[in-house]
């Protein structure tokens, strides 16, 4: 099944003003709160009084989610409210600095302050950030990854860090190959479209790009990113699990990409809570030993890519991608060569590369 | 403590090999220097007190700051370890934090440049990058033949429209927020540096007053510094 951008991308910009509940499942997604229209208008008092009372919010957390579950702690909370006012203020300038200023100036505070979310609702967001643990990306509604700013809602994985190399990789194996720049990619399970995004944009407009997902929110998140950056010729979205949408074009493939869900079930409970509590299970959890999807990825590859093809699949750490290689090494010997093991940036085994044996 | 459970790992970057020369000498660095110095938002700079010196660096080690700067992304990128926030835990699908800090070390002279403020990990390199370009310019000096000696475009191009060496076709004046103001800054450094800090020597030969020259150094609050630096080093007053 096939689904058009273009259904899953008409949101009209007035949409924002409408008082929808900012988490929601529909399938118009959610516009990032940076992107919305400053309708609301607050005095710099009251902005400080909710900036204040947010910090000491911040403040009252301490390491407390770090020690039950490796979460947050203050200093990254603050951090946090810092981008959530970039986003949500539309004067850039407006810095924590006129506080001072406001003491000592008190008609200062009288001016207002243009906002794209009422002072209410600040409030809100942020008591749902620290007591329910809401993501700040669900928050803001996007995410910042490579030089892409993604829209990302509740349904949909947010993408980590770790996943830019995933992109950085296929830039290396095409600039060492132009016929496979020239060629068609697929992202597997695409959540907010970033990899497919990433790789469009490496591929110069030269190549191709089908990005698939089984949730229909992922599509819609997916197609409004494509959107968004202009990439709608490029990059088409399909709604399928795996493979499944992509008889048609069986061994014809340039590459193969995708961040599946990989960890063990039994590690699904004791995620922080951020993630466990909030993000979907079906992007996380891989089975007993987080390895269903990754397995039935690799296996399918051999018939998917066309000869000399190139993969690259993130996994939990070294213990999956050491057995990954070695699945791929005696499962389908001589099927793949150049099979590596490449590092993330906190130097954990992360992902396998590798490529289909025989000339292009 | 914040950062209790975090490390610094010096991962070298994946696909970027450093080219360590077993014989390059380049300086230590006190590692909980950072863990000290909190204040990291923002942009700020790693200076170290060392100075980066052709004289005193092993004779094989390539040791001439313009090539650095001229180097693109890439190939400066190769001249560096890169360091992240280790995350403690398995990482990846299992985590929400945006430790995307990066901090950069230029194996050549030492020199540590990071970046913590930035959303995404690409972006933090990209600014710690940047921030490692004005750290080269500033720290690493090249001494001048004075004999003969005639501006390089890069200084030229930096300078006041009504300095009398600059001809004509070296355009409208570059300022500090555009990156082809560092290699002349660099390269004003460097002549300054050679004269032993003295601004009025300095401008004679490019063609400015003493005032001029001063007024062009105090409107950069890094080039200010660093030219303060040389000055006290030479037992002169800091330019105010």
């Amino acid at each position: 099944m096939r689904l058009s951008i273009a259904r899953a991308y008409l949101v009209a910009p007035h949409r924002a003003k409408s008082i929808r509940p900012i988490c929601s499942s529909s399938l118009n997604p959610q516009i990032p709160l940076f992107l919305r229209p400053p309708n609301y208008s607050v005095t710099l008092k009251d902005f400080h009084k909710w900036h204040n009372w947010a910090k000491i919010l911040n403040c009252s957390v301490g390491s407390s989610f770090v020690d039950t579950d490796n979460g947050p702690d203050s200093t990254l909370l603050h951090r946090e409210l810092k981008w959530l006012v970039q986003d949500a203020v539309e004067d850039k300038s407006l810095s924590s600095e006129l506080e001072n200023e406001i003491e000592q100036n008190p008609e200062l505070g009288l001016r207002n302050v243009r906002l794209k979310v009422g002072i209410e609702e600040l409030y809100r967001l942020w008591k749902q950030r620290i007591h329910e643990r809401r993501p700040f990306q669900y928050i803001v509604g996007c995410e910042h990854w490579r030089d892409l700013i993604l829209s990302v809602e509740e349904g949909v994985l947010i993408p980590r860090p770790e996943t830019e190399v995933l992109v950085d990789l296929v830039e290396k194996v095409v600039s060492d190959n132009e016929a496979l720049r020239e060629g068609l990619w697929v992202d597997l399970g695409t959540g907010s479209g970033a990899i497919a995004i990433g790789i469009c944009r490496i591929l110069e407009g030269r190549g191709r790009v089908i990005a698939t997902d089984l949730s229909s929110i992922a599509l819609a998140v997916a197609g409004y990113n494509v959107q968004r950056y202009g990439l709608q010729d490029l990059i088409e979205l399909r709604q399928g699990s795996w493979y499944e949408p992509l008889q048609d074009v069986q061994g014809k493939l340039s590459g193969i990409i995708s961040n599946p869900p990989y960890i063990p079930s039994d590690n699904i409970f004791g995620l922080q809570a951020e993630v466990g509590k909030h993000e979907p299970r079906v992007a996380l959890d891989g089975g007993t030993n987080g390895m269903d999807e990754l397995i039935h990825l690799c296996d399918e590859a051999t018939v998917m890519l066309k000869l000399g093809g190139f993969l690259a699949f993130e996994t939990n750490g070294e213990d999956q991608c050491k057995h990954l290689v070695n699945y791929m090494e005696n499962n389908h010997k001589g099927k793949f060569c150049n099979l590596k093991i490449v590092s993330d940036f906190a130097s954990i085994p992360r992902f396998i590369t590798g490529f289909l044996n025989g000339a292009i | 403590m914040a950062n209790a459970n975090m490390l610094w790992s010096s991962a070298k970057i994946l696909g970027f090999p450093s080219p360590i020369a077993s014989n390059v000498r380049w300086a230590r660095f006190d590692y909980t220097f950072r863990l000290r110095h909190r204040p990291f938002e923002g942009s700020f700079f790693f200076f170290n007190s060392l100075r980066f010196n052709c004289s005193s660096s092993n004779a094989n080690s390539v040791c001439n700051g313009k090539q650095y700067l001229v180097l693109s992304d890439e190939e400066l990128m190769k001249q560096c370890e890169m360091g992240t926030f280790k995350a403690s835990g398995p990482g990846g699908q299992h985590r929400n934090k945006r430790e995307s800090a990066v901090r950069l070390k230029h194996i050549p002279t030492g020199i540590i440049a990071q970046a913590v403020e930035d959303r995404s990990q690409h972006k933090n390199r990209s600014s710690a990058l940047a921030r490692l370009r004005a750290l080269l310019a500033l720290k690493v000096r090249n001494p001048v033949d004075l004999e003969d000696y005639s501006p390089p475009p890069e200084l030229l191009q930096i300078l006041p429209l009504k300095s009398t060496v600059r001809p004509p076709e070296c355009g409208p004046q570059i300022g500090p927020n555009n990156s082809k103001f560092l290699p002349g800054m660099q390269a004003l450094l460097d002549l300054i540096s050679t004269l032993d800090g003295s601004v009025s020597d300095t401008a004679k030969l490019l063609g400015l007053t003493t005032g001029a020259l001063s007024r062009l150094i105090l409107s950069d609050d890094a080039l200010r510094m660093a030219v303060n630096d040389i000055r006290m080093s030479k037992g002169l007053k800091p330019l105010k």
